[in-house]
């Protein structure tokens, strides 16, 4: 979980989401553009989907399972 | 139209369930009212990728995923974590959700980081912890929380002589998933419930070899003979409470991602290549060492390196081509004829007494209709999954009766379970097959 910065989208996003909150199983806006924008850098590799230190812990899990070594 | 619901039991074996079902009163109800068979896995058989491929009915090859980690690019220290990014096919929940219908997806391996869903999402294990954001929406992390205090993930370090305390770590973790996942399916909308429960893949590891009387460290002494029947019991009877929660009309799949079987040992691929002169080292470790650890030291000479492997329940291995990997010395004319020779070579690599052992090594693109990615050059099933691949230098011999990592007594099977009630009217299935079947029960079809 990082720190977070107020940003400005259009309102008709804003109000396409409010419209459909139930249906995107989001709690607000906020929440679900970021769910969204989580997703999309991260498929286009302008985010990595684990810190340098989650990355060697999931790394270290996995050979302690068995599956790398 | 009913619900659906898929119970994914990972790595549970068609052979070893069989054996089980008298003492399994829910599972053997559904099979009577329904049907079991044996369920092709992927290849490799193993969880990342055979969940998601599962889920979305594409292939490893055609997803550039072939295992845990991947090869990012042709240097020789490139390989990458396959997360849900990695999967660019639509799932099945994504469908359903097009068409309003909503899922709760709970513990399928290759969901984290989480993507948005008409429904809800708790990613699987390989999610660094309950602190990141593993769940979509974010809020549901907290009510995991109110409802099951630590969700546990999974087992860590199920690598050990403990069994005891491994025992009783995977009965805290199951009894919590399916705790949870009552609370689901009772306080949300949800039209597909799927979820994966990892603990019998950590059980069959950790004392496959307490119950297989075939196994050689089986040891009729051993007080934890029943360890694997007790949690199919805890797991039948947290089925039942699950089922209970749902309405009696539900559809109903259980499933495994590949089966499992008992492990012979382990076959060390890079001490194997380095007697036969296809790997060099600059220097021989003093001590059992990762090959990325020697490849990062800078100790692996690769003008003398013709292939290196990876270890893992499968074994990799990659040529060092000119042109392709940084100091590449295979010329690309040569690669099919090196490869044949290594395949042939690794294929007939016997146990320590000299008997063949069944290998079977594989190219990508006989496993594959398309291959994406960088795939290793060969896959290696040495003795047919019956024996591991040693990734780790230092040992001065290629068996080995015990893995590099610490105890372990099964290796994954090819063939996966398939329960369905009511009862599937086809016969040898395979895991591409789930996400149509699943459409098709609420009358979609899956698009090209």
């Amino acid at each position: 979980m990082t720190d977070k910065r107020t940003l400005e989208i259009s309102e008709d996003l804003v109000q396409a989401i409010e419209d459909h909150l139930s249906e995107l199983s989001a709690g607000s806006v906020s929440e679900y553009v970021e769910a969204l924008l989580r997703t999309a850098l991260t498929e286009a590799g302008y985010l990595a989907p684990y810190s340098a230190e989650e990355e060697a812990e999931v790394e270290r899990r996995l050979r302690d399972l068995g599956y790398i070594d | 139209m009913s619900r659906l619901a898929l119970i994914g039991l990972d790595c549970a074996d068609p052979d070893l369930l069989r054996d089980l079902l008298p003492q399994l009163p829910t599972l053997s109800a559904l099979v009577e009212e329904g049907s079991f068979g044996r369920l092709r896995s992927v290849d490799p058989p193993i969880t990342i990728p055979a969940w998601m491929s599962m889920m979305t009915g594409v292939d490893p090859g055609k997803f550039g995923v072939y295992g845990f980690r991947n090869r990012a690019d042709y240097s020789y220290t490139g390989l990458r974590i396959a997360t849900s990014a990695a999967f660019r096919a639509e799932t099945v929940w994504d469908v359903l959700g097009r068409h309003g219908l909503r899922s709760i997806l709970l513990g399928i391996p290759g969901t984290y980081p989480p993507k948005p869903v008409r429904g809800l999402l708790v990613s699987g294990f390989l999610a660094p912890g309950t602190d990141s954001a593993y769940t979509y929406p974010a809020a549901l992390r907290d009510e995991i929380s109110r409802v099951v205090g630590e969700y546990i993930l999974d087992v860590r370090g199920f690598r050990t002589d403990d069994k005891p305390w491994l025992i009783e770590e995977l009965r805290r973790m199951t009894e919590r998933r399916f705790a949870l996942a009552r609370h689901l399916v009772m306080h949300h909308d949800w039209d597909f419930f799927g979820m994966v429960e990892i603990g019998t893949d950590r059980i069959h590891h950790g004392l496959w070899s307490h119950y297989d009387k075939a196994h050689r460290k089986y040891d009729p002494t051993s007080p934890f003979h029943d360890a694997i029947p007790a949690y199919y019991r805890l797991i039948d009877s947290e089925i039942a409470r699950l089922l209970d929660a749902m309405p009696a009309d539900t559809r109903v799949l259980i499933v495994s991602d590949h089966g499992a079987q008992r492990m012979e040992g382990g076959i060390g691929i890079n001490e194997w290549l380095i007697q036969e002169g296809y790997l060099t080292l600059r220097d021989y470790p003093d001590k059992p060492t990762r090959m990325g650890e020697l490849i990062e030291a800078g100790l692996v000479d690769w003008s003398r390196t013709v292939a290196w492997g990876e270890g893992g329940y499968y074994g990799r291995v990659f040529l060092n081509v000119a042109g392709r990997e940084p100091e590449g010395i295979v010329p690309p004319g040569d690669y099919d004829r090196v490869r044949a020779e290594l395949a042939a070579a690794i294929a007939a690599i016997p146990d320590e007494d000299e008997k063949p052992i069944g290998t079977r090594v594989l190219r990508p693109e006989e496993l594959y209709s398309e291959v994406n990615g960088i795939p290793p050059d060969l896959f290696v099933y040495f003795g047919d999954l019956r024996w591991r691949s040693i990734g780790t230098i230092g040992w001065n011999r290629i068996h080995f009766h015990e893995n590099d990592t610490g105890p372990d007594d099964a290796n994954h099977a090819p063939y996966g379970i398939l329960i369905s009630r009511p009862g599937d009217t086809k016969t040898g299935r395979s895991l591409l097959e789930i996400k149509g079947m699943i459409l098709e029960h609420f009358g979609l079809k899956e698009e090209e």
